[in-house]
């Protein structure tokens, strides 16, 4: 009797048909779908015909179970949803059984032996797909959040020896690393000494984002510059007076106006109307 | 009432990150004004679950969960808050509640100030089992 390595290369074409017929219903075949499933069939018959076990740890499933982990990431990198990609490997249980059925129909113990291996290997795959694509996943999106970390911090000459740095979002530790290292530099580069940072776009601002702040004045501070924290909403000044924060060594002013007037004061300038 | 009342049922958050904290924030502000409070009141919650989910996130072995629930007592309106762990717990609870105590180089006003920003506040504790704090605001 035929082994499952040779049923499955014998029928290679019919499954591969009955494959991306399942794959259509569901929507998910186009014209990538062919080449990528032959291969991995090929792959999975190389791997089953070793005399090893079939277990896609084993090393002879080595070269398949890497070549599906590059599928699964590269469709999680170009937007694939992760149950269409499950569909794509777990459509092959379905295209094969009637392959197996026919050859194994004489011998009932050995066709329930042989499927069992096989719905054994693609259950498998299917858990390292899945793992795979959400690690891909995760790196998008480390990728991303570091991205927007870069851009989420500009800081601006406003006036000379003024700088400023509005601030948007939510700060966390990350994001207070990196607001303290754009601050430092921004006062250096531009020889500033005074750096107001607003913080009206921050969600909420609790004991440690308060820390933070604080962290940044007396950095700032041994620059040679003072800075002015701008913004408090009503609400997060009640709060910040409820949680005890204590925030008086730094120089705050509700609005952003008042701040750069208290920055003007400080570098003893004015502006006055032409005339 | 029935567009907004599938909010107003009871909401976990799983808290091991601290973008977890934001998302429980942002469930908190969602509740709190479904619920009607004012937007001082609102911020007071969000600015508690945020001390509760840091705590969690940074004291608590593997983080924790918070969950928020309305409270509909008769004649009056209001919402549970609860941050619980099985982490570390905290031995001397009376120590930790006061301000300026922080083991981590904190301002050490997380708890003490969260009981201050809420009407109700409990706190229980064992070292070794975990950490409970409930707290409640009323409308
Ligand atoms: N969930 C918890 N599990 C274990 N220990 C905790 C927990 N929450 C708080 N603690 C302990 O209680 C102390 C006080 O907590 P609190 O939130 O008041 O201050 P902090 O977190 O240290 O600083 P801050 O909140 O001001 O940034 C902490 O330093 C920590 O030792
Ligand atoms: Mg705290």
């Amino acid at each position: 009797m035929k082994t499952l390595s040779d049923v499955l290369s014998l029928h290679k074409d019919k499954i591969i048909a009955a494959w991306i017929d399942r794959l259509a219903e569901a929507g998910d075949g186009d014209s990538e779908t062919e080449p990528m499933i032959r291969e991995l069939l090929e792959r999975l018959i190389r791997a089953l015909k070793s005399d090893g076990p079939p277990d896609i740890k084993a090393p002879t499933f080595h070269d398949l179970t890497k070549h599906m982990i590059e599928v699964s990431a590269s469709r999680a990198r170009e937007g694939y949803s992760p149950s269409s990609t499950g569909r794509l490997i777990l459509g092959l249980k379905a295209a094969a059984d009637s392959a197996i059925a026919a050859e194994y129909s004489a011998d009932p113990d050995r066709w329930r032996r042989e499927s069992a291996t096989l719905s054994e290997v693609i259950d498998g795959l299917s858990i390292l797909t899945f793992e795979a694509f959400m690690r891909a996943r995760e790196e998008i999106i480390t990728r991303q959040s570091d991205a927007m970390l870069e851009i989420s911090t500009p800081s601006l000459l406003i006036w000379d020896e003024v700088v400023m740095m509005p601030l948007v979002g939510v700060i966390d530790t990350a994001r207070a690393q990196h607001i303290m290292e754009e601050m430092l530099n921004a006062i250096s580069r531009e020889q500033a000494r005074v750096a107001i940072l607003d913080v009206t776009g921050v969600p909420v601002i609790d004991t440690r984002v308060a820390l933070h702040l604080t962290n940044v004045v007396s950095a700032a501070r041994m620059l040679g510059a003072e800075i002015i924290v701008t913004g408090f909403s009503p609400e997060a000044a009640q709060t910040l007076v409820k949680l005890d924060v204590d925030l008086r060594t730094m120089r705050t002013r509700g609005t952003l106006r008042a701040g750069f007037a208290e920055a003007l004061r400080l570098l003893q300038c004015q502006i006055r109307p032409i005339g | 009432m029935p567009d907004s009342a599938h909010k107003l049922r009871q909401i976990e958050i799983v808290v091991t990150r601290e973008v977890d904290i934001s998302h429980a924030r942002q469930a908190a502000l969602a509740l709190a004004q479904a619920l009607g409070f004012s937007r001082a009141a609102a911020y007071r919650l969000a600015t508690a679950v945020s001390e509760l989910g840091t705590n969690l996130v940074f004291h608590a072995t593997h983080g924790g969960i918070i969950s928020l629930s309305p409270l509909d007592a008769p004649g009056r309106v209001g919402l549970e808050l609860v941050a619980s762990d099985d982490g570390p717990g905290i031995a001397d609870i009376d120590h930790a509640m006061c301000d300026g105590v922080s083991e981590n180089g904190g301002l050490g006003s997380g708890l003490p100030g969260t009981r201050r920003l809420m009407d109700e506040f409990e706190i229980s504790s064992s070292p070794g089992i975990g950490t409970r704090v409930v707290a409640r605001l009323w409308l």
